[in-house]
């Protein structure tokens, strides 16, 4: 009798203390959830919807959308103009990712290595060219490359090259993603560079000299040292930036108004703002938003499971 | 204007009572903002907004619209925003549909009126209404593309054609007359070019004044075949306007292939420096003329350009036609409607009223600009810029009135078009090739 009393009390004191435990988190998680839930389901429910829908002009103005399956998904499938934009957004975002990161890790290690007010000047002319509005750095850089009152054609002049007198940049589609690719880099290399720059000051001296006392040279230590250290940081910003780069669409649908073969020089963001908005074709728009959300979560997954890994070791 | 006043009451009474008896029947998702007006027997006053597209409403008349809205309309005022062509289908899109953003009075290209009038994105003009702003005198063609079976939604708001603008001076120096057919043109803006001037200066993806050279030559864009349309670039006439555009931009411009809006009057100046002008000829709507011309201060003490003053430097000249007489041009114009969200449609067709007066229709054709009630093109017809606007007009054409030409426009399809064949690619290749991207697109199938 007394046994079984005594087990009643501890198994209510371990259920009452079970049941206390979950609780507090999940209260506490609540508003997070509610806020993902209402900023970033609601539209995701949207798209969903809508990508299962003909969804055109007639229905923004009121007219019930028609349930049409994956009528979108065949379509746009199907279509060889859609696999051009998804293999040059790749291609694009990749590149741009690469050389940003690669510009930024140059530039973190120079400030490490420099001393004094230049490093001071290059932290300013960095955040001078990240707090530029982007409009205004399309702009200029639209101006810099005008084919007939651009700075670069003058100085290549200039330089010698008299052919370049009234080259137009933005004719061809390669030429165009150079300088589409030299406004996104001079954009994002700042907080590359700081981020990265962030991470090598927490680099213990210590580890350092010890490092020297062993007779390693500068080039190991940074290769052998410094680099495995600030690895997680350059993960994270190299995952950071294949996202971004590959949602970039304002600097592109600037420069395209500068005149620019637009289906050949469409990304997938500029594509699907034609479709959606230039064209009225919602239903497709969203289809093809859909895949590039999936898209985005391919190419960043390895470096998520990579960051994952970090995490737990 | 006690007069008007009485009789915009009574017209605002009339169009209230329709609207009410149109939403008994009507369960669109207009019938909660009509709901709302009904709680006020009179209009309240409020600040309404009205949508103009590009620059091409000179300024004069934009202060016009604004303090005669404020005047007749006691407590009310009039915001005018001006929006850019490239945008304008893409602003409307989005704008209209939302009862709490959408601009009350909206400019509207012609070419993209059908798309939206289709769409429901107006509010009807009530047949008492119409006769009220002119009736049958206002533009048909342009009224035409704001209807919906025989229901009007859009009406016309100017109209402009366009003729070639050329430095006189630079032709009588090289020695070459006005050309009388459209090959002859090709030869002479030709010879004219050099590396640093373009005989005529032409952006490759400028396809708005290119199809005039398909006009030209009698062909079509796209055709109806029984309730389909049918792009017919392949059509052996438009191959050959195509060609025949191909020769002139290759061999008399020095603009890229890629060029589309441009501000072709800025070559056509002499540089503010005094440099020498990189263009003799332009293609160009009416109202470029007074951007054309030597600088001189304005009242306000602006340098302006004083509008071709000097007639041995600037002169103009309507494209030839094939066979000598007149190339039917693309006419420009726009259209004006009310959304059909506008939380304020008493106001919004006061100023309907307001644009459809002589007062206002004087003013656009004084400008320039083609009126839309025929009665008053006749002012425009004083000098020699009116008079070739008004035969260029008579002898313009619209774009296909295709449920989905704004689709077109909006993915820049013939911007591309006209740049591969700048480019110098095979005309009847890239047509067929074009053909086949278009015909779907133009019966509304997004592609």
């Amino acid at each position: 009798m007394t046994t079984t009393t005594g087990e009643t009390a501890t198994s209510d004191g371990i259920a009452i203390r079970r049941r206390r435990k979950p609780a507090t988190p999940y209260l506490l998680l609540i508003p997070a959830l509610a806020a993902l839930l209402v900023g970033l389901g609601y539209p995701v429910y949207w798209q969903v919807v809508t990508s299962l829908q003909e969804y055109g002009l007639m229905q923004q103005f009121g007219a019930p959308p028609r349930f049409v399956g994956f009528d979108n998904f065949a379509r746009i499938f199907t279509d060889s103009q859609v696999w051009w934009v998804v293999a040059r957004s790749i291609a694009f975002c990749l590149v741009n990712a690469g050389l940003t990161v690669g510009i930024g890790l140059g530039l973190a290690v120079l400030m490490r290595a420099v001393h004094g007010w230049v490093r001071i000047v290059m932290q300013v002319t960095l955040l001078l060219a990240w707090a530029t509005p982007l409009v205004a750095a399309v702009t200029v850089f639209r101006w810099l490359f005008d084919y007939r009152t651009g700075v670069v054609n003058w100085l290549l002049v200039q330089l010698g090259w008299e052919s370049m007198a009234g080259h137009n940049y933005l004719e061809t589609p390669l030429q165009f993603f150079m300088v589409a690719s030299f406004i996104v880099i001079w954009m994002s290399v700042p907080f590359v560079a700081m981020s990265i720059y962030a991470g090598l000051t927490q680099v213990s001296e210590e580890v350092l000299e010890a490092a020297r006392l062993d007779g390693a040279g500068p080039t190991q230590i940074l290769w052998l040292i410094i680099m495995p250290l600030v690895r997680p940081v350059i993960a994270i910003v190299l995952l950071l930036q294949i996202i971004w780069d590959l949602r970039v669409f304002a600097q592109i649908r600037l420069l395209q108004d500068a005149g620019a073969p637009v289906s050949e020089t469409n990304l997938l963001g500029n594509f699907i703002y034609q479709l959606g908005v230039g064209q009225q074709n919602f239903g497709g728009a969203a289809a093809v938003s859909i895949f590039v959300l999936l898209l985005t979560v391919v190419l960043s997954a390895p470096y998520v499971r990579y960051l994952m890994k970090e995490d737990v070791a | 204007m006690r007069r008007t006043r009485t009789v915009v009451a009574a017209a605002s009474t009339i169009t209230l009572a329709l609207t009410l008896a149109a939403c008994s029947t009507d369960d669109g998702p207009a019938e909660s903002t009509d709901g709302e007006n009904t709680d006020s027997a009179e209009v309240e006053p409020a600040d309404i907004t009205l949508w103009v597209a590009g620059g091409d409403t000179p300024d004069e008349l934009r202060t016009y619209l604004v303090d005669t809205f404020a005047e007749e309309n006691p407590g009310s005022t009039l915001s005018i925003e001006e929006q850019d062509w490239g945008d304008l289908v893409t602003k409307l899109t989005t704008a209209l549909p939302d009862a709490a953003n959408t601009p009350d009075v909206v400019e509207i290209g012609n070419t993209q009126s059908p798309t939206f009038t289709n769409a429901g994105a107006f509010r009807e003009i009530s047949p008492e209404l119409y006769e009220e702003l002119g009736g049958d005198n206002l533009l048909p063609s342009f009224v035409e593309a704001g209807s919906v079976d025989g229901t009007v939604y859009a009406l016309p708001y100017y109209f402009g054609s366009r003729y070639m603008f050329f430095r006189a001076d630079i032709w009588d120096e090289a020695g070459v007359e006005a050309p009388e057919t459209l090959a002859e043109f090709t030869d002479v803006v030709s010879e004219l070019t050099t590396d640093e001037l373009s005989g005529f200066a032409m952006g490759g993806q400028d396809w708005r004044n290119g199809i005039s050279w398909v006009f030209a030559h009698g062909g079509e864009l796209a055709v109806k075949e029984g309730d389909q349309w049918v792009s017919t670039l392949s059509d052996p006439n438009t191959v050959a306007g195509l060609e025949m555009w191909q020769d002139v931009y290759e061999g008399a411009s020095n603009l890229p292939a890629t060029e589309r809006d441009v501000a072709y009057w800025d070559f056509m100046n002499d540089a503010e420096d005094g440099g020498a002008p990189e263009a003799a000829t332009i293609m160009a709507p009416g109202w470029a003329r007074w951007s054309i011309g030597d600088l001189v201060e304005n009242d306000e003490g602006d340098m302006v350009r004083d509008g071709m003053a000097d007639e041995s430097t600037f002169d103009i000249f309507a494209l030839p036609g094939v066979d000598g007489g007149l190339a039917p041009v693309f006419a420009g114009g726009s259209n004006m409607a009310v959304s059909a969200q506008s939380q304020h449609p008493e106001l919004s067709e006061n100023l309907l009223r307001i644009i459809y007066s002589d007062e206002y229709q004087t003013m656009l054709a004084e400008n320039g600009l083609g009126p839309a009630n025929t009665e008053f093109a006749s002012a425009m017809a004083t000098d020699k810029f009116g008079e070739v606007t008004v035969a260029t007009a008579e002898a313009s054409k619209l774009t296909p009135a295709a449920p989905g030409w704004a689709a077109v426009e909006g993915a820049f399809v013939y911007e591309e078009l006209f740049q591969k064949i700048a480019e110098g690619g095979d005309v009847t290749e890239i047509a067929a090739e074009f053909d086949e991207k278009l015909t779907p697109m133009l019966n509304g199938q997004a592609g």
